[in-house]
């Protein structure tokens, strides 16, 4: 089985996340103001180097 | 300069950053952490991701790629937490359930420093554990600067914290009473931790001695204990006894000069070992070797040794049981070898025309390679033959 590549893993599943919450905001499901958008994005940041940098130690 | 390319050995997503560090000499986090804000700003990074993902060539050949920047695990793991509680505590904020707004960033430094001191690589470990059959290291330099900020980031964050709320002032009867515990501690455990230090250090070198008696003992049972066994067997012919001998003779000095390790590099001082090694193998004689210095063997190197082979072969051939000295000092390139022997000697000028070994193989082979050779001998009085090289480098 191919192994799972966890930061690909998890780049993807933030990626999609802001994604979602871009397009419910577009929907006017939801009303995405300055205040939320930004700790999602450092949330998605912090997410992506928490996991690479697990993953580097290892190989 | 490498052509770029991405790599995919150090991806996160399709190894674009990763493969444009490597080209840049950047760490590819920060050209990550770009792509990321300029995907925000309007997603015009999603498009350049794109473009480089579809118009940049993947690197297959991973192992042969030049090193890239060191590896940060541990700096990511702990950015990475500061990131999130800097997040969880925004959102809290956000949505109302807030205490004071200059808890902030004492939190998330205080959480990016102790994930710092708390988070040891697991390369660290795994290189502990099989270094010397598990012998306790002393802590490395890059463990110890990392512990040492991130507990200055805990500190840090914990004044921080105090200014922040104007506590400084009653704190500071705290801060006298902790740092007198701290200082009666220092003063208690102090002796008590350089005793342990020291008994751990002592413990290592016994350990490291058992060890190193373990590898003489197999290294004298594997050659001269064997060698001894083979002159036992052999007892009843002088030369062969002698050969073995000298063999061992040869071998347990190199191996106590330590030349016997640079197998990897084969320079004239080892060819020219060997040679003698070989010479005196074929004829039962003893040849001497002390060889000063040490240059790459090339062509003319290869010349030389074959010159002074033809030497040594003459010199055992001619001279008896008397014998044999070879000595070359080598330096950048630079070969001078002498081969003296205490034999009968010999009249250069009554050695007849058809015998070529020392016209065509010494002397001939030396002034092709842009050398000289000199004979000095005369009967009854043993024969040198100095061979001067001095490579066109």
């Amino acid at each position: 089985m191919r192994r799972v590549d966890g930061p690909s893993l998890v780049t993807g599943l933030v990626l999609i996340g802001l994604g979602g919450l871009f397009l419910l905001d577009r929907l006017e499901a939801l009303d995405l103001r300055f205040g939320y958008l930004w700790p999602a994005l450092l949330a998605g940041l912090g997410a992506i180097l928490l996991a690479s940098g697990l993953r580097r130690e290892r190989p | 300069m490498t052509p770029l390319r991405r790599d995919l050995d150090n991806r996160v997503v399709a190894g674009v950053c990763a493969g444009l560090g490597q080209r840049l000499g950047l760490d590819p986090v920060i050209l990550r952490l770009s792509f990321v804000v300029a995907a925000a700003a309007g997603g015009f990074g999603v498009v350049l991701y794109g473009l480089a993902w579809l118009l940049v060539p993947a690197d297959r050949a991973g192992a042969s790629a030049p090193p890239g920047p060191p590896r940060r695990g541990s700096w990511q793991v702990a950015a990475g937490v500061g990131l999130l509680v800097l997040a969880l505590l925004l959102l809290l904020r956000e949505l109302g359930i807030w205490f004071s707004d200059p808890l902030v960033w004492p939190v998330v430094l205080a959480a990016t420093g102790s994930t710092l001191i708390w988070h040891r690589s697991a390369a660290v470990r795994r290189q502990t554990t099989t270094r010397l059959r598990g012998l306790p290291r002393p802590a490395d330099p890059i463990t110890r600067g990392r512990v040492a900020l991130g507990a200055a980031l805990v500190v840090g964050a914990a004044l921080l914290f105090l200014l922040a709320n104007d506590a400084v002032s009653p704190a500071r009867d705290v801060v006298l009473v902790l740092l007198a515990v701290v200082v009666a501690l220092a003063l208690i455990l102090t002796p008590l931790w350089w005793r342990l230090a020291r008994s751990l250090g002592e413990e290592r070198s016994a350990r490291i001695r058992t060890q190193e008696r373990a590898e003489l003992a197999a290294h004298l049972h594997d050659s001269v204990l064997q060698t001894l066994a083979l002159v036992q067997r052999r007892a009843d012919d002088p030369r062969a006894v002698a050969a073995l001998a000298r063999r061992q003779e040869r071998e347990l000095r190199a191996w106590l000069s330590g030349t016997s390790e640079r197998t990897g590099r084969e320079g004239v001082a080892a060819a020219l070992e060997a040679v003698a090694g070989e010479v005196e193998e074929a004829h039962g004689t003893a040849i001497d070797v002390v060889a000063v210095g040490d240059t790459p063997l090339d062509e003319h190197g290869e010349a030389v040794v074959a010159a002074v082979r033809e030497a040594l072969v003459n010199a055992a051939k001619f001279a008896g049981n008397a014998p044999i000295a070879l000595y070359a000092e080598l330096e950048d390139g630079r070969i001078h070898a002498f081969v003296r022997d205490r034999g009968p000697g010999f009249d250069p000028a009554g050695v007849p025309a058809d015998r070529r070994g020392l016209r065509e193989s010494i002397v001939g082979r030396m002034e092709r390679h842009g050398g000289r050779a000199t004979v000095t001998t005369a009967p009854g009085s043993g024969t040198e033959v100095e061979l001067v090289l001095d490579s066109p480098s």
